[in-house]
């Protein structure tokens, strides 16, 4: 008996120290993790001369001069860049989403000629990196006059198979069939159907697919680099690429820092409302978004 | 809503499938002018000399394989560039991948045993998904302006006399490569954490039971019963990684400006790529995208096997467990 | 449930609408309907530009006709980004509906000539712009193309000088007095002699590995490519790579920071160590704005001499392109930043720029109550440049040079940190230019 307690003492022993050393690395990582962004958000709030004296954990008074001088800076103009890049994402999630949905309800629900081929050429084409395709792509746009237009960035989500993917999975296990015969039965019509009663059901799925997409979006770097050049239709991630090859001699850090947090600072704010329901959108889809 | 499908099966094929079609003609024709349409023209464009000089368009003239020929050709010093710039993108890959694989595996155990009970998780999860959603652009730019010269962490080794001054984080293959990896492994470890993680509530408790009643320990259990049930969602995860490695671009492009400095050891393929297509080199550019397409194709071909079989096997077992894709 | 789907679907109505018509609305402004004017004018002005200079200038100093929108379309000049896009335009040019057409584009010295000697730029005399005399020469003949038909004008002249700190140079020459500072640095040998005294009391001689660059560069007596296109040093670039080395192996200047870079711009600050900076007019706005920082910044340090070489450096031409349907505009243009002596005198008091106007020059250089206090200790910076001014000649000038300057500079810069040899960096450099400019034969 006596044996037995000290075993299980010294078990207890150990799962301790384990629980410290479990806990110590997940604070490092948590460090990590926050540790950049700190420094941004403390050098966001530095004046110039205050960023050239060095390293400093504490925030100075110089937040709201350094967030008007990079809102109303002639060159980068981050509001315009940040609505350029809202109406792009939130386009091409809410297509994205709502196309993937239908192409994944077409081939769940109906049975046509070919149906087995769809589905393996979109398994096929998924992994396909958008760079590969960039060349044409451009030439392409170039040839169509669509060079600096939003078109290119916001029709081609129509097509994700990624998306897609997550969508015909999720009808896998959430949709039931009978739901379609009932609506027919009721004389609802095919698009009816979809529009009223499967996106409804296919919510959650949407609006994590949703949130990625526009995250992805909002994030995109390549290929609006290679479509736009008129200012007033760049998107954020064009401008700080510019910032970085930008003349700094004319620059104020204490603004650049400022540009950096505004361009993460919407996404950011998604993910503090919504992380809970994205994380479990990576959990249950396993397919990056 | 779990009791699904064998009933019903039967109503959905009367006489709609037209209407399969008209729902996944956008989706196609979409697919077809701005991703088909491209690749075929970018697989054209790489048998062309095409090219700027100035204002003048040269070509196209129709060389062949001449452009494969200059891309594999070794340079003066016996260098192939276009190895050295995807031994670049694999080492930097490799660098950031190897922890980010080690610490969520970690992290996936930790955070699913009971025994541990870790307190806290939602908190941990949230903050380590988080740099995932950061523009790779700006967190790039934040690095360059963090780690520059005259920037706050060279101050701060400064004065704890860790560095001299005239050390530069830029003018080092290891310290450049290392931020990437490191901005690589902060943007993809807690994604990964939380995918394995689902992975491993998603195996039978049962079997660890069993294991720990036979007399195994964590580290057997880990190795015997975790790991092999895992290796599909392990498998898939490392997979899906490399073909992002290969696409890796923000990052570096951001970082270095291009330049791939130092020596263009951080240069990686799509930077590459990058550079012919904005001096319009669209022949050399081409071959470059054809380059990656292959790769890019090998390793997407070892994903569609695992996903199609994965897909099968989900598809005639019961599918209750909610958008479980794997 | 139903009211959730209506509002998903309106919004992506709305929104693929907004995509849809985002293109043509992009310049902000509902189309004007026609006015009747007397010749048909363009309602759209489009400039390109690769930064923002001048289009404060533009903005302060000329009224834009009633009815006009100014578009900038602004791309950094960096690794040659600006000339992609801008050859992308013009070699669409003749497509673009007349709203989209280039009207206007800004060139820089070292790339100007790849656009004056083509189709793109077209004739000022055909807007009915005529070359004041009042222009700098140079200026004139940049702007021009091989038969000296002239495409355009420059708002500034640009003689360099060497900018350096008196406090500095008071420590290490004694003296802080313009005459006497030049007198110690009239030539390479003595500036070289100086960077070691400089060095001796824990000062640099110059803040960048590059900050002598042009000084060499524009004395070049041989383009960097010769007629058969092959590439080709010049003696005044191997002079630079040799002064480099020397600079950075004694610590002389800083290695790790490019001209433009922030490391050399903390350099200006009260607390910097450089003794030498070298630019023209333009650099004062351009690079210096840490000097002038109202804290940490040394306003009143700073004097201007020649230094060991008379060069000139940059400058901004303004040329009309071809299919400009605004040309009444373009020739207004032209007048307000070259002739009008107004906005020249303007542009010397608000701006500290060095105009392209010898009469405005001439009056400032004369006027024995002007000096810069801006940035200088008051010492008439005009009437200094004005004597480098006539120094300035335009030759040996190519159309790749902005790559191939500023690409030997990054490339040779990993060498002189000591990340490669200079055996490596030398062929990285040609590895850039086999990217960029496959034609270019290399040795």
């Amino acid at each position: 008996m006596s044996k037995n307690i000290s075993e299980n003492t010294m078990g207890k022993i150990k799962l301790t120290i384990l629980r410290v050393i479990v806990y110590a690395i997940l604070i490092f990582l948590t460090f990590l993790c926050l540790f950049f962004f700190y420094l941004m958000i403390i050098n966001a709030t530095r004046s110039n001369a205050q960023l050239a004296t060095g390293f400093s954990l504490l925030p100075k008074e110089n937040f709201f001069v350094n967030l008007k001088n990079a809102w109303n800076d002639a060159s980068i103009n981050i509001p315009r860049g940040m609505l350029n890049s809202l109406i792009i994402a939130l386009s091409a999630a809410i297509l994205t989403t709502y196309f993937s949905a239908l192409t994944a309800y077409g081939v769940h629900v109906y049975d046509f000629k070919g149906k087995r081929f769809v589905f393996t050429f979109i398994m096929a084409v998924m992994m396909i990196p958008a760079q590969v395709s960039a060349l044409g792509f451009v030439q392409l746009m170039t040839k169509m006059n669509l060079l600096n237009s939003y078109i290119p960035l916001i029709i081609p989500s129509i097509a994700a198979p990624v998306v897609f993917f997550y969508m015909k999975q999720y009808m896998e296990s959430v949709l039931p069939l009978d739901i379609i015969g009932a609506a027919r039965v009721d004389g609802s019509s095919e698009f009816r159907t979809f529009n009223t009663i499967v996106l409804p059901i296919m919510k959650p799925a949407l609006a994590v697919q949703m949130i990625f997409s526009f995250v992805s979006s909002w994030n995109n770097y390549f290929v609006p680099a290679l479509l736009l050049d008129k200012a007033e239709m760049k998107t954020v991630p064009i401008m700080i690429a510019q910032l970085r090859s930008a003349d700094y001699s004319k620059f104020d850090m204490g603004k650049v820092y400022m540009f950096i947090l505004l361009a993460i600072l919407p996404v950011l704010i998604v993910y503090i409302f919504l992380s809970k329901s994205i994380i479990k959108g990576v959990t249950a889809g396993s397919v990056k978004g | 809503m779990k009791k699904t499908e064998t009933g019903t099966r039967k109503i959905k094929s009367v006489s709609y499938a037209k209407w399969g079609y008209i729902f996944i003609t956008p989706f196609f024709l979409t697919y077809f002018v701005f991703t088909l349409i491209p690749q075929f023209l970018t697989i054209y464009n790489s048998f062309f000399e095409t090219y700027r000089d100035g204002l003048t368009q040269i070509g196209p003239n129709f060389v062949g394989l001449e452009n494969y020929a200059t891309l594999f050709a070794p340079d003066p010093s016996g260098t192939v560039l276009i190895f050295k710039y995807a031994l670049n993108t694999l080492v930097m890959w490799f660098a950031g991948a190897l922890p980010q694989f080690v610490i969520a595996m970690l992290l996936a155990l930790f955070f699913t045993s009971y025994r541990l009970n870790i307190k806290g998780q939602s908190f941990f999860k949230t903050v380590i998904y988080m740099p995932n959603l950061i523009m790779a652009a700006a967190f790039s730019m934040l690095f360059f302006t963090l780690f520059s010269r005259v920037g706050p962490i060279q101050g701060l080794l400064e004065s704890w006399g860790v560095l001299d001054h005239s050390f530069d984080f830029f003018a080092f293959r290891i310290t450049v490569r290392g931020m990437v990896a490191l901005m690589n492994f902060l943007m993809w470890f807690g994604n990964t954490t939380i995918v394995l993680m689902a992975g491993i509530m998603g195996i039978d408790q049962a079997l660890f039971e069993s294991a720990t009643i036979d007399g195994a320990n964590s580290v057997q259990v880990f190795f015997q019963v975790t790991m092999p049930l895992l290796m599909p969602i392990f498998v898939y995860c490392l997979i899906t990684a490399m073909i992002g490695g290969i696409q890796m671009f923000d990052v570096p492009q951001v970082l270095t400006k291009g330049d791939g400095i130092p020596n263009g050891t951080t240069r990686t393929l799509v930077m590459y790529l990058n550079g012919y297509l904005r001096t319009k080199n669209y022949g050399m550019a081409g071959a470059i995208s054809v380059i990656i397409f292959i790769i890019t194709g090998v390793l997407g071909a070892i994903v569609y096997r695992m996903l199609s079989a994965q897909y099968k096997d989900s598809g005639r077992k019961h599918r209750e467990r909610r958008g479980n894709v794997l | 449930m139903k009211k959730a789907i209506a509002i998903l679907l309106a919004m992506l109505m709305i929104f693929s609408m907004a995509a849809c018509t985002s293109k043509p609305a992009d310049s902000g402004t509902p189309e004007p309907a026609e006015e009747n004017q007397e010749q048909e004018q363009g309602k759209v002005f489009n400039i390109y530009a690769w930064n923002e200079e001048f289009k404060g200038f533009f903005e302060k100093y000329y009224n834009v006709p009633d009815g006009v929108t100014v578009n900038w379309i602004i791309n950094p000049s960096d690794n040659g980004v600006y000339q992609q896009k801008l050859d992308e335009a013009l070699l669409n040019q003749e497509n673009a509906a007349a709203d989209e057409k280039i009207d206007m584009f800004l060139a820089e010295a070292d790339y100007i000539g790849k656009y004056v000697d083509s189709d793109y730029t077209m004739d000022i005399s055909q807007i009915g712009f005529q070359n004041a005399p009042t222009m700098y020469d140079y200026t004139i003949k940049a702007a021009s193309d091989q038969n000296g038909v002239c495409k355009g004008v420059s708002f500034q002249c640009c003689p360099a000088a060497v900018i350096y700190r008196k406090s500095i140079a008071k420590d290490v020459l004694g003296t802080d007095v313009p005459d006497e500072v030049q007198a110690a640095l009239d030539s390479w040998e003595k500036f070289d002699a100086v960077a070691a005294e400089a060095k001796a009391k824990g000062y640099y001689m110059t803040a960048s590995f590059a900050e002598t660059f042009r000084a060499f560069s524009n004395n070049c007596t041989s383009p960097w490519v010769d007629a058969n296109n092959n590439l080709q040093f010049d003696d005044q670039i191997n002079a630079w790579i040799e002064q480099t080395e020397k600079y950075v192996e004694n610590g002389y200047t800083l290695a790790t920071a490019g001209v433009w870079d922030q490391e050399k711009t903390d350099q200006m600050f009260k607390t910097g160590k450089t003794m030498c900076f070298f630019g023209p007019a333009w650099y004062y706005n351009f690079c210096m704005t840490n000097a002038m920082d109202p804290e940490n910044g040394c306003v009143g340090d700073w004097c201007i001499i020649q230094g060991p070489q008379a060069y000139f450096w940059g400058g901004t031409w303004l040329l009309a392109a071809t299919g400009s349907d605004n040309t009444e505009m373009l020739k207004d243009i032209f007048e307000t930043f070259t002739v009008n002596e107004d906005v020249c005198t303007k542009l010397v008091e608000n701006e500290n720029q060095y105009p392209n106007n010898t009469a405005v020059v001439e009056k400032f250089a004369n006027d024995p109550n002007y000096g810069n206090t801006a940035i200088l200790d008051g010492q008439n910076d005009i009437a200094a440049f004005s004597k480098l001014a006539g120094n300035i000649k335009w030759e040996n000038h190519t159309n790749y040079d902005q790559i191939l300057n500023e690409g030997l500079q990054n490339k040779l810069q990993e060498y002189f940190k000591g990340s490669v040899t200079k055996e490596e960096a030398m062929q990285n450099f040609y590895q850039l230019i086999r990217e960029t400019y496959p034609a270019i034969k290399l040795p």
